[in-house]
């Protein structure tokens, strides 16, 4: 399991519509607004990135220290994007295809406005055990 | 041969061209070389890379040396092996002859022995010095230099070109330079040939232990070298490309403990360009290099390789990843490095980097996208030396000029301390600097927050300081007090003064007493016992002036004006370079960084916009976390600036954001300043965007629906965002309508003050009619105190899934619905049959609401001419059971009919309105209202020979009605009934027989003409003059047979007996022109059907009484006519028909019938009219002549002749004769003939055949251009 882990979905108008704390790590209080910050900063390279592979999973984009950052680009340009320092790559691609799925799901919730911040709790308690499962 | 790398390197710096001997055999050389020099550098030489493959150098600079120089001449042969790069390349053998003899003799012998050396490459210029004009000479030098060619050209290849001093041939430098060049791609080959077999045969050895990889360098290198000489970069650089790849395999695998290197004065500057930092003898080691300099050295070359080719970005992009992977060597040797080695170096080797390539850099030469690459590597290169550049500055106590922004947080908090073996310890003469720095901590005041904000600053770094420096420190000695109760001490802040303020007691006591111990002086050789935060600061900023070589980078670190401005250049560097490469997010947070900067010193005008940049971004994107991190500042700025709108609106964004970015009493900060502005003197007061803070949504539900016309009252949820209460001063909410856009949009308005409460409010506003259509919420606008705020139309379901930024995409629903207009009530006659005439009748009025209130409706009442309400206006009102006239309805309405309740309710007419009661709101009713019809004339009978001629309109009345109703009594409905009236009967009569008496037998036919029973009681007839009843009656029929009951709409008839009777004298005055039928009746009907009892008032009339009412009816009578006189007959017309424009005689032919009296003539002519009778009277001025006249339709007919005269007709019965006029028909189709008339007889008198009226046919005109039509015909 990983120490660190920062998972966020960012809508396809680089909005953050879902975060989470995903690592074991003890919660530092200001963990949470520097994770974001890497990750924010992370969708420079990530716009640069996206369109030049047809594949969804871009593996690492970015480097931060001894933090990465994992990318996943689904088709209507939703970024998955993970801050972690793990180095489990295929635990990672699972991770990402298995939200994905999930997240599919809620799209298709008719009451979930699509680009709107995923809120249901149902979500992040599969999402949380999806990280738990892979990382 | 490692021996020999400090000669290699001498040779290699020396030589830097190849080189081209000359073989002087003829002393020819000094004067021919300034024209062989002026050639040089060869340009467009085609040489072979290293895979054979030709290339066209651009220039290939090459040197021209005599053999007999001592550059040439001084070498050893082995030594010319080994360092055979230098060796010439090529050999021109310059000579001249004029004598075959000579040739023969001296110089083929001589130059056979100069060529016989197969390694060389060689080539005979023959110099002809013989004037032109000297045939003699030329013509010599011709001869020896063909015997040249023979002698020493083959076929395969051309060795001799000649060349002639006075007037040199056209091609001969372009021959001279192909036979170079292909000497010295031939000499280039066989070169690298050997290099390379040499290298495959070293490398074969390279697991052998006696492998070296010095030798290995420079039998490699030289290959490079060689390259180089020749301009072929790309393969030189391949070379060292392979060779730091060898090198790092080397390095990597040999298990031996090298000397890394890098301990000396002034490696702590990067030497990523400068491949001469330092001679390669000095860092050589056993059988390898040092990796600290020689990882750099290889480096260098490749970037100069680079630069020749002119691919700065190629070395920026290598520069960076070299720094970041040798940056982790270093971190694998820091203990044996110099303090902070590592990150001086990376931001010296940063700055070089960056320096050097951009003065290489062509601006605007490359393709966009590399360019865009290029800045990123020049951004990451700055942000990458900015980083390591405050890690310094904080070491030696800078922090507290560090913004605490996330960008610096994340960057120096994640990134680990230097490590070095033992933290540097505080100078023992350093007493009064760490009480300057104890000073200058206490003086700092932590930067105060705006608004009160009490959120804990982001840290800078990865541990506290404090317990890093003195663990590095106490791990000498073991069991260390600090190092106890450390490692139970939780994550504080940097700076100590914190630390201690929030430790434990156990922690403030041993803090204490390390204060106490801390008394100047008294700390030389307290190495165990832990360091203070200012001896830190001290102790870390010796140790750096002793690593840091670079006099500026010193300089930087030495004050805090110099920090910043040192830290500056770096940030505005890497922000430029981020925004050039369209990284808008790495480069908008940077310039919040500069604009930290710029608070910091006053610029606030700056800072504010930047901040700015940097709020929209992270705003745009709705990364709230970041947002508020920047948002304070921002609004900071803006009120300093005394820019209140942005002021105003920083607050506003600041509310909006999530609620648990900030505590409760902050949120209240921010609203009380909005208030405090709102209710300040406003200089310009602006209008407000608080589309974030209050938003506005119609209720869930169906929209509110209204009928065109209607007013109403619209509920709207408010969300307010606000942490207390809010009053609004005033409101409007715009209405727009969704199916037609360019109707004015209307505001709905409320003056009075709104008190908002955090979260859900619910306000209603008046709504005025509007016109049909849907319509979706628009705009809200307010005022706060001076303020006018606006908000922009999204809904938001509730606060907690809050989404300002996606609510734009949601569908707008409709809020208020204004149906087209449509028939909101329906009022109509509830009776359709005639009711009595001249009687109190009670009127029904039908009134049905549809679908709509009809709530305190009124109704006005206005009768028209010949109608009359009662004076005592009473109204009756009942509920009515008839079902809807909707088909579909068919079900609820049986079911309607089944619940139903009768309602009664007697109201009275005031001032001809009446108003509806409650009950009557939404279930049909009728209306009774009590009229009178007013007929002052009398109703006729009719003979039963002639059709009825009475018209329905004498019956007729109207009643306008107008109902106001509606909420607001908005809605008017106005009808006009016509209401039918009627006699109780018809009366047609007919005499039935006419007796041999004289008797005649009336039978009066009475035809019920109501919807009710009618009861004769009673009838008789008054006659008039020459009637008389048979015998003594009185005209009453026989009164056994009354009561008689007529049914509705069915007949009875009675037999009135009478005869022709004398004028008496008497009856002279009072004679009446016409007979009355009177009859008593009575009337039983229901009003809800039709003609019913006449109301009377209950004062008057006594219920179940019979009540007798009078109908009268004039008859006329006409004594039966005599016998006729005249017999008037047309004459049939011509068969061939009537044609317009043609002439036809009409004749008539008149009869005398009958013999006239004297008598008779004089008698008075009376004419009677009896059934079947006719008689005829006579009267005659001159009994033998009648009076004719015919008349016709101008218009139709022309008339020729006499229309009127007199004719004579003998007074015999029988006499006879015709009258014939000529006429013209002028119009075709059917027309009445003309018609002959006998004034002086009286029509009665008169018998005509045809008897009525006729028509016959005329034919239009025959076709003639000659015949015209009257115009006006």
């Amino acid at each position: 399991m990983a120490t660190t882990a920062c998972f966020i979905i960012v809508s396809r108008n680089d909005i953050p519509i879902y975060e989470a704390e995903v690592g074991v790590a003890a919660k530092r209080e200001d963990a949470a607004q520097l994770h974001q910050f890497i990750l924010h900063a992370a969708l420079d390279v990530v716009q640069d990135l996206a369109w030049t592979t047809s594949a969804m999973y871009l593996k690492s984009v970015d480097r931060f220290n001894e933090l990465v950052v994992s990318v996943y680009v689904t088709a209507g340009h939703t970024r998955f994007m993970l801050l972690h320092d793990s180095r489990n790559d295929d635990g990672i691609k699972s991770f990402f295809q298995d939200v994905h799925e999930l997240y599919i799901k809620t799209l298709l919730n008719p009451l979930y406005l699509p680009g709107s911040r995923v809120t249901s709790s149902h979500f992040d308690t599969k999402v949380r055990a999806l990280a738990r499962k892979y990382f | 041969m490692a021996n020999f790398l400090a000669q290699f390197q001498t040779i290699k710096n020396s030589s830097d061209r190849l080189v081209i001997s000359v073989e002087d055999v003829s002393d020819l050389w000094p004067t021919v070389k300034p024209a062989f020099e002026a050639r040089l550098p060869f340009k467009k030489a085609s040489l072979n890379n290293k895979t054979r493959n030709p290339v066209l150098v651009e220039t290939l600079p090459a040197e021209f040396i005599l053999t007999t120089d001592s550059r040439l001449r001084s070498r050893f042969p082995q030594e010319q092996l080994l360092f055979w790069f230098r060796e010439p390349y090529a050999t021109v053998v310059l000579v001249t002859c004029e004598d075959l003899d000579e040739f023969k003799t001296i110089l083929k012998p001589r130059l056979k022995l100069i060529v016989q050396n197969d390694e060389r490459e060689w080539f005979i210029v023959f110099v002809s010095k013989a004037h032109p004009a000297n045939d003699q000479a030329s013509k010599m030098a011709k001869k020896v230099y063909a015997k040249l060619e023979v002698e020493f050209s083959s076929k395969k290849r051309e060795r001799c070109c000649k060349y002639d001093m006075h007037f040199p041939e056209a091609n001969f430098w372009e021959d001279l330079e192909s036979k170079i060049t292909e000497c010295i791609r031939n000499t280039l080959d066989r070169r690298v040939q050997f290099y390379e077999d040499e290298i495959r045969k070293l490398s074969e050895q390279r697991l052998m232990p006696v492998w070296n990889f010095c030798n290995f360098f420079i039998l490699k290198e030289s290959l490079a070298f060689i390259f180089e000489m020749g301009h072929l970069h790309e393969d030189a650089l391949r070379e060292y490309d392979e060779l730091e790849l060898c090198y790092l395999e080397t390095v990597n695998m040999s298990g031996k403990q090298r000397d890394f290197g890098g301990g000396e004065r002034g490696d702590d500057q990067a030497a990523v360009l400068n491949p001469g930092n330092k001679a390669l003898t000095q860092i050589v080691q056993e059988d390898s290099f040092r990796e600290f300099e020689f990882r750099q050295y290889l480096f260098a070359c490749q970037s100069k390789l680079l630069f020749k080719l002119n691919r700065p970005i190629e070395v920026a992009s290598r520069g960076y990843s070299f720094i970041i992977s040798f940056s982790k060597s270093l971190a694998l040797h820091e203990r044996i490095l110099p303090f902070c080695m590592r990150e001086v170096w990376v931001i010296t080797a940063c700055l070089a980097l960056v320096e050097a390539t951009t003065s290489n850099y062509n601006d605007g030469l490359m393709v966009p996208d590399i360019e865009k690459e290029f800045f990123l590597l020049l951004g990451d290169l700055y942000s990458l030396g900015r980083v390591k550049f405050m890690r310094l500055a904080y070491l030696v106590g800078y922090g507290t000029e560090i913004e605490r922004s996330p960008v610096n947080s994340a960057s120096l908090s994640l990134l680990p301390w230097p490590k070095p073996a033992v933290w540097p310890s505080v100078p023992a003469d350093a007493s009064s600097e760490v009480l300057d720095k104890e000073k200058l901590i206490l003086q700092t005041t932590p930067r105060a927050k705006h608004f009160g904000i009490q959120r804990k600053p982001l840290p800078l770094e990865p541990t506290v300081l404090l317990r890093e420096a003195n663990r590095r420190r106490a791990s000498l000695s073991a069991g260390n007090v600090f190092e106890i109760f450390d490692s139970r001490q939780g994550p504080v802040e940097g700076s100590g003064f914190d630390a201690s303020s929030r430790m434990s007691p156990q922690k403030v006591h041993a803090s204490s007493m390390s204060r106490t111990n801390s008394s100047p002086g008294n700390f030389d050789g307290s190495i165990d016992r832990p360091m203070r935060l200012a001896e830190i600061y001290v102790a870390a900023e010796h140790a750096l002036k002793q690593t840091i070589s670079n006099q500026e980078l010193l300089k930087s670190l030495s004050s805090s004006e110099e920090f910043e401005q040192k830290y500056l250049e770096l940030t505005k560097g890497a922000a430029d370079n981020y925004h050039r490469s369209w990284w808008k997010r790495h480069g908008v947070v940077l310039d919040g960084e500069i604009a930290a900067v710029a608070f910091k010193r006053g610029h606030f005008d700056q800072a504010a916009k930047s901040y700015e940049k940097v709020c929209a971004l992270y705003s745009g994107e709705g990364w709230q976390d970041l947002l508020a991190e920047v948002l304070p500042y921002l609004a900071e700025c803006q009120k300093i600036l005394d820019d209140q709108a942005g002021y105003l609106l920083s607050c506003v964004r600041l509310l909006s954001l999530d609620e648990e970015l900030f505590s409760t009493k902050e949120r209240q900060a921010f609203q009380s300043e909005v208030l405090r502005l709102a209710h300040s003197e406003m200089k310009n007061p602006v209008p407000l965007d608080v589309s974030s803070l209050i938003t506005f949504s119609g209720n869930p539900g169906p929209p509110l629906e209204l009928c065109d016309r209607d007013p109403g009252i619209l509920s709207v949820t408010v969300w307010s965002g606000f942490p207390d209460d809010i009053t609004l001063d005033s409101i409007s909410l715009t209405l727009m309508a969704t199916n037609n856009a360019d109707e004015g949009v209307k505001a709905l308005k409320s003056s009075t003050a709104i008190v908002l409460q955090p979260g859900r409010n619910t306000i209603t506003l008046d709504l005025p009619p509007h016109k049909p259509g849907s319509y979706v919420l628009g705009v809200l606008t307010g005022q706060i105190g001076q303020l006018r705020f606006r908000s922009h139309s999204f809904s938001k379901i509730g606060p907690a899934d809050c989404d300002d930024f996606m609510s734009y995409e949601k569908p707008a629903k409709p809020i208020l619905k204004v149906f087209k207009p449509r028939a909101l009530v329906d009022l109509e006659a509830a009776v359709s049959s005639a009711l009595l005439i001249n009687e109190h009748q009670w009127l029904g009025i039908l009134v049905r609401p549809l679908n709509y209130s009809l709530r305190a409706a009124v109704l006005h009442i206005d009768t028209g001419p010949g109608l009359e309400i009662e004076k005592s206006h009473i109204i009756e009102m009942e509920s009515c059971a008839c079902v809807s006239q909707n088909d579909d309805g068919q079900g609820g309405a049986q079911v309607d009919s089944l619940n139903y309740e009768k309602r009664f309710e007697r109201l009275t007419l005031d001032d001809g309105k009446v108003v509806f009661p409650n009950w009557a709101s939404d279930t049909p009713s009728v209306l009774w209202v009590l009229i009178r019809a007013i007929s002052d004339t009398l109703c006729r009978g009719s003979s039963s020979g002639t059709t009825r001629r009475e018209s329905i309109v004498d019956g007729m009345r109207t009643i306008a009605l107008k109902l106001e109703f509606g909420a607001f009594h908005n809605q008017t409905f106005e009808r006009t009934l016509a209401v039918h009236f009627t006699y109780p009967f018809y009366v047609r009569t007919r005499v039935t027989d006419k007796c041999n008496d004289g008797t005649l037998l009336l039978q009066v036919i009475l035809h019920s003409e109501v919807k009710a029973t009618l009861t004769v009681y009673d009838a008789w007839l008054d006659l008039q003059d020459g009637f008389i009843h048979t015998g003594q009656t009185d005209g009453r029929p026989n009164s056994s047979f009354f009561p008689l009951i007529i049914s509705p709409t069915s007949k009875a008839g009675i037999l009135f007996s009478i005869c022709l009777g004398k004028t008496n004298a008497e009856e002279e005055a009072t004679k009446q022109p016409e007979s009355i039928l009177n009859i008593k009746y009575g009337i039983s009907g229901d009003r809800t059907s039709g003609a019913h009892r006449p109301f009377l008032n209950e004062s008057t009339g006594v219920d179940g009484v019979r009540q007798e009412l009078i109908f009268k009816t004039a008859i006329t009578l006409q004594r039966p006519v005599l016998d006729p006189c005249i017999a008037v007959g047309f004459l049939p017309l011509p068969s061939d028909g009537l044609r317009v424009g043609q002439l036809v005689k009409m004749q008539w032919r008149v009869e005398r019938l009958k013999y006239l009296d004297e008598k008779e003539v004089s008698q008075q002519s009376v004419s009677l009219r009896k059934q079947k009778k006719e008689e005829c009277l006579l009267h005659v001025r001159s009994l033998d002549e009648v009076l004719y006249e015919v008349n016709a339709n101008s218009g139709n007919w022309m008339i020729a002749g006499r229309k009127r005269g007199h004719v004579s007709l003998s007074i015999k019965q029988g006499a006879r004769i015709i009258i014939s006029v000529l006429c013209m028909p002028l119009v075709a189709g059917y027309v009445r003939p003309p018609l002959l008339g006998l004034p002086d007889v009286d029509e009665a008198n008169i018998r005509c055949k045809p008897a009525g009226p006729h028509l016959i046919c005329v034919l239009p005109p025959a076709l003639s251009s000659s015949f015209c039509i009257p115009v006006d015909s």
